[in-house]
């Protein structure tokens, strides 16, 4: 079974499974540079999703269907910012809030706007966006099959990576978003607004997240289906979580969460071992992975304080 | 009890109040506008759930596990800890204490066999608990990842042993072998069909709320949750603290999932999660985080969730509305500063009758003075 095209496919499917990873990641980077944990972004990628789907289903443009997703993506952000920015709600308790209501607000959407309960497949014309092959690079054997034919969605989540760190590092309003992540008051006292920067911080996380919702229903299927995101966010925070917040190694553990999917997906068609089991493996790998990361942290932290005392 | 904090108790109530007459207004305002016969449709919605003996019952028995459920995550938030795992051990213990039964069989005496199955049930709630409660004291593993992760992996584990272990073949969906006669948990009230473990709900709220406000422990678990440094100045084992309120509260979620299948199932079949753990996040904060108050809250969201369900059985709206709903109340009744300018006021006001109060009192005897501390 170990052809080379087989390892072409799987790195295809690495890469493919880690998109929406990488949008949840970098969402979630975003929140945490402004010290904040957004959990929502299961929320904000279900609705993006289904707004997707909606949008690009009756105006017949797959492109208004992206742009739909990433404004309810926006929509769903300043919501919880406007909750637990300006009403003053615990932070956790209103993304589980949102959570909570996105998974069955998609659902009564879904079901006022077609008569379906569970997915829009029959009832909505499907749109996706293109894929695209790279010329030259495609013809690359092994590396050409991996990296080319992919969803323009895909190369746009690699390339935010790329923009989210210029964001982050070299930009007068990433330097003023991570003061604020760091101590807000300090922020304050220099003059920066901490609530708009709270703000803008959830709508970038909302775009980012449109765009992973928007890749759900309309690059990896084409169609929304109820609870389609399935712990994708989660997983995503878990990436930012175990980066510390650098949108690259975000991006690298998003990718590491995408193998262990595609790996899991590869022993599931192989059969002989409970599908059970297979199934906790990208779960089980996140917490593992959290806990060496943290532990490996601490150790160094020691080491620090040992060495200057 | 002084003034300030009767303002603020009032206010407290009366928050939640508004906060659920707005949901409603939206929920009200939604149905007008989806359905195709309101009118029925709110009737149903609003009377439906009190219409008859059986459906208050169901009321009552929806309530017994949201009470379990929301007492446990009363002690995650005391220890201002967001362990989520209540979901996934609710599941999961339900699941355990179902194999368990199937396999010791009908040898022990009823009340000794759903004894033994409670303790099972709180013995799976405190090693689940105890993986993210430990992970985050000993590798600050961030404790609301690790048991949303968690909380997945259960589910597939339940279906797993579900599936393997104890799945009854002759039966063409997926469930488990039927439970023993002598694990039911028997239902009383006659018409109402109320299940006896609101025996076990009541005691549960009563030892709580004893646990939290009686004795040392409990008063150290609320120092830890509001102050950590003045606790830890003062000296109080904070780790400990910590973790022993966390598995506590795992350990009533996992009776809480027990006490669910043996009441109300023949045979185990839950193949997905049933959120009640996020329900119960829900009830302890409608309820304050007030042990006391939770049965109070658990009732209400049972009484919401009952007039979707006659509302999903009558009509033709979806029950997924009802998350919405109480989207928009948990929004409302965590905001603080919801309503918050109105207290500020009252309070103000109230402060300052008192000033004036004590003031008068001074005057007319000084030698009584500092009395009243």
């Amino acid at each position: 079974m170990f052809t080379l095209s087989w390892f072409a496919s799987f790195g295809f499917s690495v890469l493919r499974l880690g998109t929406p990873l990488i949008f949840a990641g970098l969402a979630a980077v975003i929140s945490k540079k402004a010290g904040m944990m957004n959990m929502a972004l299961e929320g904000m990628m279900l609705c993006a999703a289904l707004a997707g789907v909606i949008f690009a289903g009756f105006s017949g443009n797959v492109w208004v269907g992206l742009l739909g997703a990433v404004i309810v993506g926006c929509i769903v952000g300043w919501v919880i910012a406007f909750a637990s920015l300006s009403g003053m709600t615990d932070l956790y308790l209103t993304c589980i809030a949102v959570n909570l209501a996105a998974s069955g607000g998609t659902v009564f959407v879904m079901y006022v706007l077609t008569g379906e309960k569970s997915t829009t497949s029959a009832a909505i014309r499907a749109f996706t966006v293109p894929s695209i092959n790279i010329p030259l690079i495609e013809n690359i054997p092994l590396i050409g099959p991996m990296i080319s034919g992919h969803n323009i969605l895909t190369y746009l989540a690699f390339l935010s990576v790329f923009v989210v760190w210029m964001f982050l590092y070299r930009t007068r309003l990433g330097l003023r978003l991570r003061a604020v992540g760091e101590n807000p008051d300090a922020a304050a006292s220099v003059g920066i607004n901490v609530k708009t920067v709270g703000y803008i911080s959830f709508l970038i996380s909302g775009i980012l997240c449109g765009f992973g919702g928007a890749f759900m229903s309309m690059g990896w299927v084409s169609f929304f289906m109820k609870n389609m995101v399935n712990g994708r966010g989660y997983i995503g925070l878990s990436a930012s979580n175990i980066a510390d917040g650098n949108p690259v190694g975000s991006a690298i553990a998003a990718v590491f969460f995408g193998f262990c999917d595609a790996t899991a997906t590869t022993l599931k068609s192989q059969g002989g071992f409970p599908s059970e089991f297979i199934e906790m493996i990208p779960y089980g790998a996140t917490i593992i992975a959290l806990v060496v990361i943290s532990s490996i942290r601490i150790s160094r932290q020691r080491k620090i304080e040992k060495g200057t005392a | 009890m002084n003034r300030t904090r009767r303002v603020e108790t009032m206010v407290e109530l009366l928050r939640i109040v508004v906060a659920i007459a707005i949901a409603y207004a939206v929920a009200l305002v939604t149905l007008f506008a989806v359905s195709e016969e309101p009118l029925y449709i709110i009737q149903q919605f609003i009377l439906g759930p009190v219409s008859s003996v059986r459906r208050i019952g169901s009321i009552v028995n929806l309530a017994i596990p949201f009470t379990f459920t929301g007492l446990c995550f009363c002690f995650m938030y005391a220890v201002n800890k967001f362990n989520l795992s209540g979901e996934g051990i609710f599941m999961f213990a339900g699941c355990i204490s179902t194999y368990v039964a199937i396999n010791l069989g009908e040898g022990l005496p009823a009340p000794l066999m759903i004894l033994v199955l409670l303790v099972v049930g709180a013995l799976v709630g405190v090693v689940i608990t105890m993986i993210p409660a430990w992970l985050d004291i000993k590798f600050n593993a961030n404790i609301v990842v690790v048991s949303l992760m968690l909380n997945s992996m259960l589910v597939f584990l339940s279906t797993y042993v579900l599936r393997y272990k104890m799945r009854d073949a002759s039966i063409s969906s997926l469930g488990s072998l039927p439970l023993p006669d002598n694990a039911s948990i028997p239902t009383i009230f006659g018409a109402f069909r109320i299940q006896a473990g609101l025996f076990f709900a009541v005691i549960a709220v009563a030892l709580v709320a004893v646990l939290f406000f009686k004795t040392v422990f409990g008063y150290k678990m609320r120092v830890v949750g509001s102050n950590p440094l003045f606790a830890k100045a003062s000296g109080i084992n904070m780790a400990g603290t910590i973790v022993c309120a966390q598995l506590i509260g795992g350990a009533l979620a996992g009776i809480g999932g027990t006490t669910e299948i043996l009441a109300n199932y023949d045979r185990y079949k839950w193949i997905a999660s049933t959120q009640h753990g996020f329900d119960g996040l829900m009830v302890a904060v409608l309820a304050r985080r007030n042990p006391l108050l939770v049965p109070v809250a658990a009732l209400l969201l049972a009484y919401i969730r009952i007039g979707a369900d006659v509302v999903n059985s009558k009509g033709d709206i979806p029950i997924d509305f009802i998350t919405v709903i109480q989207g928009i109340i948990i929004l409302m009744v965590a905001a603080d500063e919801f309503m918050g300018r109105f207290k500020k006021k009252l309070i103000y006001k109230a402060a300052q009758e008192n000033l004036a109060h004590e003031k008068k009192e001074e005057v007319v005897a000084p030698a009584t003075e500092g009395k009243e501390e």
